[in-house]
Order: structure tokens, then C-alpha cells, then sequence
């Protein structure tokens, strides 16, 4: 099974927790093979060209900015 | 040397266009630990910058200013406590469509006597709402 790398960015605030919790949540449903990065130092979040957080990004391709995705969505993201 | 824009962190943003969705949310706020509950959640949810809270007993009464706000909304989001169903029967009563309803009792929490709670409870509906556990 090909590892996915799921990204996500934030430095620490409340909704980047929520989606952290939610993307966990996502894979655990899925039962893919997941690695789950939190990448929360501010000069990297900006090299990554994030302009709103939380973001996240799946296999270095940024699928959200500036918002909680819930589980179903994410699990569309992560299963499509 | 050009300055580089920051990131900024859309918490406490509940607009769209924060690239987020502007949320109503209605606890039923009823007497029981369960109804208790949905309060707490729907204002640790507001506090977090899911959405904002808003007044069933309200709607209740037909307010046009509510029933107006809870129309233009992105997304309106339900806290039952019970399968009472009361907030969502107040929401249906004014047609107002409901986006996510979320039944307390429906998350292993269950409806007592007492009103004792812990914060795991007050997570546990907290967590279902952002997670979309919900969704209509």
C-alpha cells in the first residue's frame, strides 16, 4: 500500500487542533496508510505559500487553507 | 529587504470570508443534564470560532429578526439533547432547513437525573460538531 503524507499547518490555535483531530480521525476511518505531519513553525508555513491557516496538504499538493474540513470531506479528499 | 506577509489564523473568524462558513447554532438548552450540555457545547463551539450561538426559545416565539439571520446563514447547526427532538422541531417549525443535528444522546451520553457533567462530555459533543458527525 502507497503512504499518503497528509500535511497540516497551523501553530497551534483551537481549529488547527480541530482539523489535526479530524484528519486522525479521517485516516483511522479510511484504514489507509497515512503519515500525518503537524508543521507548525511560522517560517516554514510561509515558504509553503500558506496565507490562512489551518491548512493542510496531502502529498505536497495544498487541498485547504483557512479552514476545519469535517471528516466526510476529508475523508473524500483522502479517499478520492 | 521586503517584508514577507504572515500567515494569518482565521480562529475567532466565522465569515466566509475567511474561507469558512457563517454558522448558526441552536442548543436546546433543556433542563436535563443532556439539554445542559448542548448549551455548554454550543458555547465552547462559539468560543472556538465554529459559529454562533443562538437563542431555540427565541425562534420559538416567531422572531423575525432570528428567523431571518438563521436563513442567510451558510449553515445551520442543531443541538438536541434528546430524541425529544425539540431545537430541531422549533427550527422545522419556522422553515428553517438544518444543515447538521446533532442528538446528545445519540453519542453515548446519557439523559439522567442529575446534571453532573465532566469537560470529556462537553468534548465529546464538541468534537461530533466539528468533525461533522451530523451532517444532514
Amino acid at each position: 500500500m502507497i503512504m499518503v503524507k497528509i500535511e497540516v499547518f497551523g501553530t497551534g490555535c483551537m481549529k488547527c487542533k480541530r482539523l489535526m483531530k479530524n484528519v486522525e480521525k479521517a485516516v483511522k476511518e479510511l484504514g489507509i496508510d497515512a503519515e500525518i505531519v503537524k508543521v507548525d513553525d511560522i517560517v516554514e508555513i510561509m515558504d509553503r505559500g500558506v496565507m490562512l491557516t489551518p491548512a493542510l496538504a496531502v502529498d505536497g499538493e495544498m487541498k485547504i487553507s483557512g479552514r476545519v474540513a469535517d471528516v466526510k470531506e476529508l475523508k473524500e479528499i483522502l479517499g478520492g | 529587504m521586503p517584508s514577507q506577509a504572515k500567515p494569518e489564523c482565521t480562529c475567532g473568524d466565522t465569515t466566509a470570508a475567511a474561507g469558512g462558513k457563517r454558522r448558526i447554532i441552536f442548543p436546546c438548552a433543556g433542563q436535563a443534564n443532556t439539554g445542559q450540555l448542548t448549551n455548554l457545547a454550543a458555547i465552547q463551539l462559539t468560543e472556538e470560532g465554529y459559529g454562533n450561538i443562538a437563542c431555540v426559545a427565541l425562534l420559538a416565539t416567531g422572531s423575525e429578526g432570528l428567523v431571518a439571520n438563521a436563513l442567510k446563514a451558510d449553515e445551520v447547526v442543531i443541538l438536541d439533547g434528546c430524541p425529544m427532538l425539540c431545537a430541531k422541531k422549533i427550527a422545522e417549525a419556522q422553515d428553517i432547513p438544518v444543515d447538521q443535528h446533532i442528538v446528545v444522546t445519540g453519542l453515548g451520553l446519557e439523559k439522567g437525573s442529575s446534571r453532573d457533567y465532566t469537560d470529556d462530555d462537553i468534548e465529546t459533543v464538541v468534537s461530533a460538531v466539528w468533525e461533522g458527525e451530523g451532517r444532514i
